[in-house]
């Protein structure tokens, strides 16, 4: 099986997408990671602008319209909706035969 | 103050600006060397990213961000490359990275941005010697440079003598040819450097 080159995606670039299913600025991101990873995950600005620039770069997530001039707005496209999902089932598989072999 | 220092260690920059701070130097500037302005002495965090922006706004963004989470952006310009920071909330982590890859990334912009300049350099060295305005002789036998009837010739203290008053003249013929070279190789040395850094930030 070929797997996508985007794939596996890190930790920070997984929970990119994921805050990004919902349109949202740099800081809204980090803000979004801390909560959805229960306080786990902290990324630091420079980490996340490189990130962000990355993900542009594969077209895994896009710039949108926004009313705030000094903040750029962001939202996951069609092709990282498609990346988050492989990933995810990847990480399933992963803790399903984890799950067989450690038990 | 205006004090002359070039780093490529961005680590070791960092660490000289806070102990600069702790005695009271603030950085304002780097356009032309460090300018700093003497205020109360401070404990200060400061760390450096390495980035050129193509956009206006795209460095706007980036520095609301830094300072959104707590990163007062104190120098740096869209071009200039080195973007300073200070921490200004005490709630914020200690670093302006979350992990080593891009931590070490900054090295990796900063060797391709001097690699890219060489390369920008090559043509103005090539078209400088089919003008003829870079004298390649001059580069590969320096003895052109002096111009004094029989100099080689000549022995002991006489020779010397001719020699060291000469020397300065050589010097400044040589500066046309030798600028945009040595300013290559630097740029090349440079970017070796940044490209070794890199290496060693993400071991």
């Amino acid at each position: 099986m070929n797997r996508d080159k985007d794939l596996p995606l890190t930790e920070t670039t997984y929970y990119v997408l994921l805050a990004l299913l919902e349109p949202a600025h740099g800081y809204l991101i980090m803000q979004k990671i801390e909560e959805l990873s229960s306080q786990q995950v902290r990324v630091a600005a420079g980490t996340l602008y490189g990130a962000i620039e990355n993900l542009l770069k594969a077209k895994l997530i896009q710039s949108v319209k926004s009313e705030d001039k000094r903040r750029k707005t962001y939202v996951i496209t069609d092709k990282g909706k498609e990346i988050l999902r492989l990933d995810f089932e990847r990480m399933q598989h992963m803790i399903s035969i984890t799950k067989e072999l450690l038990n | 103050m205006r004090k002359f220092k070039y780093f490529i260690d961005y680590d070791k920059e960092e660490k000289w600006l806070t102990e600069m701070a702790k005695k009271g130097y603030q950085l304002i500037d780097t356009s032309f060397g460090y300018k700093f302005r003497f205020t109360k002495p401070e404990e200060a965090t400061i760390k450096i990213d390495y980035r050129t922006f193509k956009h206006q706004e795209d460095f706007i963004d980036y520095c609301t961000l830094f300072e959104d989470s707590g990163w007062q952006h104190i120098v740096g310009k869209k071009n200039s490359g080195p973007q300073y920071f200070k921490k200004i909330d005490k709630d914020s982590d200690d670093d302006i990275f979350s992990d080593k890859i891009s931590k070490a990334g900054k090295y990796k912009r900063l060797s391709k941005m001097f690699i890219e300049l060489a390369i920008c350099f090559l043509p103005l060295f090539v078209a400088m010697i089919a003008t003829e305005v870079i004298d390649l002789d001059i580069i590969l036998n320096p003895k052109l440079l002096y111009l004094t009837p029989q100099l080689w010739d000549m022995n002991g203290e006489l020779f010397w003598k001719a020699f060291i008053f000469e020397t300065p003249f050589a010097l400044l013929r040589a500066l046309g040819s030798l600028f945009i070279p040595l300013c290559i190789a630097s740029f090349l040395f440079i970017s070796y450097r940044a490209q070794k850094l890199y290496k060693k930030n993400t071991n």
